[in-house]
């Protein structure tokens, strides 16, 4: 098992939702090394919880709504079950308790955002979001050189 | 007292969005309830004019949860129109990748979706009775859930390249074969995944006796049973004939090629839902209502071609005389076709030639028309296209578990309300157990995308005049 798992999600034909996918596909072509393995994930789901439980560290990386487009957000997660009630909308903080509560251990946990402002039916990413994407992607690559 | 509607949306822990309408006489009793489906989708029409080759990969984004079922149908519809024989490695392939996405799909359905129900209560806290609510009180069977939901999609990811919306089933076959590595660790995690299947059936068994009351009116009713069987009436999930038992297990009909369903089965709408209804056509609407799914094909088949869960079927058949009535044990069935599914799965992977790299036939379009049938987790799915001298697809036609499941939904929902509803006071626990007949039959109603949380659940008690006589809102 990886010592890191990068949780990249989004929808890609949600505009700037598209993001997480983006930047995981990104890193993917970008980062060949055992100890990290990078999913992209349309959503979050429970399964995720036993992964999270088995590695030191994840990283998720998603959009989300901002006032400044394109502004990238860098925050630790600590577990909790705060707005975990529906099985379609799974928190990262949330996968953490799960993991904690049903295998034992939680993952460090750090969460990487970007600010969109287009969520409609569309594919691509607005401008201010696209220009973002060397920044979230440099930032996630800086947390695994902090981590190795 | 003034006549009365209630009004429960959305209906909560299905797949898709709905509601559910009662209707309440001058003396409070349950006159009338009805099954709302509100979302509308239109697939059959935006495809015409596409080359029938893409039809599997559009078709596979009808839905999140299970695009592998319309993947398979559409294209066994498909190699109807090119008309060739695919090879028989792609037929096993296509077969495991179906039964895998049965697993993922049975224990959602039953862990995520209905097992807070059953193992919190119908009465308990709405604001717990979910898995997260299941995790704290009951780890033990939420990580049993977790992890068949997971096997179940590792086997499509290992097989098809990926969990949601894949494109490795084709026309003609499939686009890769099976590698050994990935044969040898589905193979490794059966007997884990079995042992979850049968301890789950071993504690459900015991549990459904505290559900009597559920059992009793959860669209307990006379109907017919539709699915697919195998040659030797063996259950089968991927080909096979047509098949309608009747309420007193004898069959009404067999043997009917799918690709002359319509001469059986006719589709209609009501101005209420855009969910098509879908019936028996020798005896109309509504006298041929019948059901698909997990039950009905543990009703209407002879025999189940895996030891453990031959076993269970045979304690199934042993509930009632004939086929089970109940909606309430489509959870049972379902239950005992994961553990079938489990077991059929290795035996295909243990078939001598499973890596052989044949698994695709090309040709043309060779027929203007393609039928498509298999069993999807929630029951029969159709795929029915016609193409041009072109190969672009002139018109589509799609009949889903749901809408078979339609007419037996809507009696099951007026069943329930009559049973557990009176007067004009309003109990969440009560209405819960309204939505819990229908996550019963597990309806598809197709998921895409949800709200951001903010959904709960409003249920409103109106006089005719609009007057709010009582109110019930989940935190």
């Amino acid at each position: 098992m990886p010592h890191t798992l990068i949780l990249a999600y989004g929808n890609p034909l949600r505009g700037d939702d598209g993001i997480g996918p983006e930047a995981g596909e990104r890193l993917r072509s970008m980062v060949h090394h055992p100890d990290v393995e990078i999913r992209t994930l349309h959503q979050l789901t429970p399964e995720l919880m036993e992964p999270i439980s088995r590695v030191a560290r994840v990283i998720f990386i998603d959009a989300c709504e901002g006032a400044v487009s394109g502004e990238i957000g860098e925050r630790a997660l600590e577990p909790s079950t705060a707005a975990m009630r529906f099985t379609h909308h799974v928190t990262p903080e949330g996968l953490l308790a799960g993991a904690r509560a049903l295998y034992g251990r939680a993952a460090e946990a750090t969460m990487l955002t970007v600010a969109g402002e287009e969520f409609s039916l569309s594919s691509g990413l607005s401008p201010a979001v696209g220009r973002s994407l060397d920044g979230v992607v440099a930032a996630a690559l800086r947390l695994l050189a902090g981590y190795a | 007292m003034p006549r009365q509607t209630i009004v429960i949306e959305p209906v909560t822990r299905i797949e898709g969005h709905s509601r559910i309408s009662i209707h309440l006489d001058e003396e409070g009793n349950v006159e009338e309830a009805y099954f709302h489906v509100t979302q509308f989708r239109g697939f059959e029409k935006f495809c015409e004019g596409r080359p029938f080759s893409e039809m599997p990969s559009l078709m596979a984004r009808i839905c999140g949860i299970c695009p592998v079922s319309h993947l398979i149908a559409s294209a066994k519809a498909c190699d109807a129109i090119l008309a060739v024989r695919i090879p028989p490695n792609a037929v096993r392939l296509r077969r495991i990748l179906n039964l895998a996405q049965i697993v993922q799909s049975h224990a959602l359905s039953f862990f995520y979706l209905s097992a807070p129900d059953l193992l919190l209560g119908m009465d308990s806290d709405p604001a717990r009775r979910n898995i997260f609510g299941l995790m704290e009180s009951h780890a033990a069977i939420a990580r049993d859930g977790i992890r068949l939901r997971q096997f179940g999609q590792q086997i499509v990811e290992r097989l098809a390249g990926k969990r949601i919306h894949p494109s490795w089933v084709l026309p003609g076959g499939v686009n890769e074969p099976l590698s050994a590595a990935h044969r040898d660790r589905i193979l490794e995690e059966i007997p884990e995944a079995v042992a979850i299947a049968r301890r789950t059936l071993d504690w459900f068994k015991v549990e459904m006796e505290k559900f009597r009351e559920e059992i009793r009116s959860f669209a307990n009713f006379p109907t017919m049973f539709m699915g697919l069987v195998g040659a030797d009436g063996a259950l089968d999930h991927y080909d096979g004939k047509l098949r309608f038992v009747n309420a007193a297990g004898q069959v009404v009909e067999d043997g009917i090629e799918p690709a002359d369903y319509a001469a059986h089965i006719a589709e209609m709408a009501h101005p209420w839902t855009y969910l098509k209804t879908v019936f028996y056509k020798p005896l109309g609407y509504p006298e041929g209502i019948y059901r698909v799914g997990p039950l009905a094909r543990l009703n209407i088949c002879d025999t189940l071609d895996a030891p453990l869960g031959a076993q269970e079927w045979a304690e199934f058949r042993e509930l009632d005389r004939g086929p089970a009535l109940s909606s309430f044990y489509y959870h049972y069935a379902r239950l005992i076709e994961l553990l079938y599914a489990l077991e059929k799965t290795e035996q295909l992977l243990n078939a001598p030639d499973i890596l052989d790299t044949h698994v695709r036939a090309h040709a043309s379009a060779n027929n203007s028309e393609g039928v498509g049938v298999s069993e999807a987790p929630r029951g029969t799915l159709i795929h029915h296209y016609k193409v041009d001298r072109d190969g672009l697809i002139t018109w589509a036609n799609l009949i889903i578990a749901t809408g078979h499941n339609n007419a037996a939904m809507n009696r099951g929902v007026l069943q329930v309300a009559r049973h557990f509803i009176h007067g004009n006071k309003l109990n969440e626990g009560l209405l819960n157990r309204v939505e819990a007949v229908i996550r019963a039959f597990d309806p598809c109603l197709s998921c895409s995308t949800h709200a951001d949380g903010r959904q709960s659940l409003e249920v409103e008690l109106l006089s005719h005049d609009g007057e709010v006589l009582d109110r019930c809102l989940t935190p």
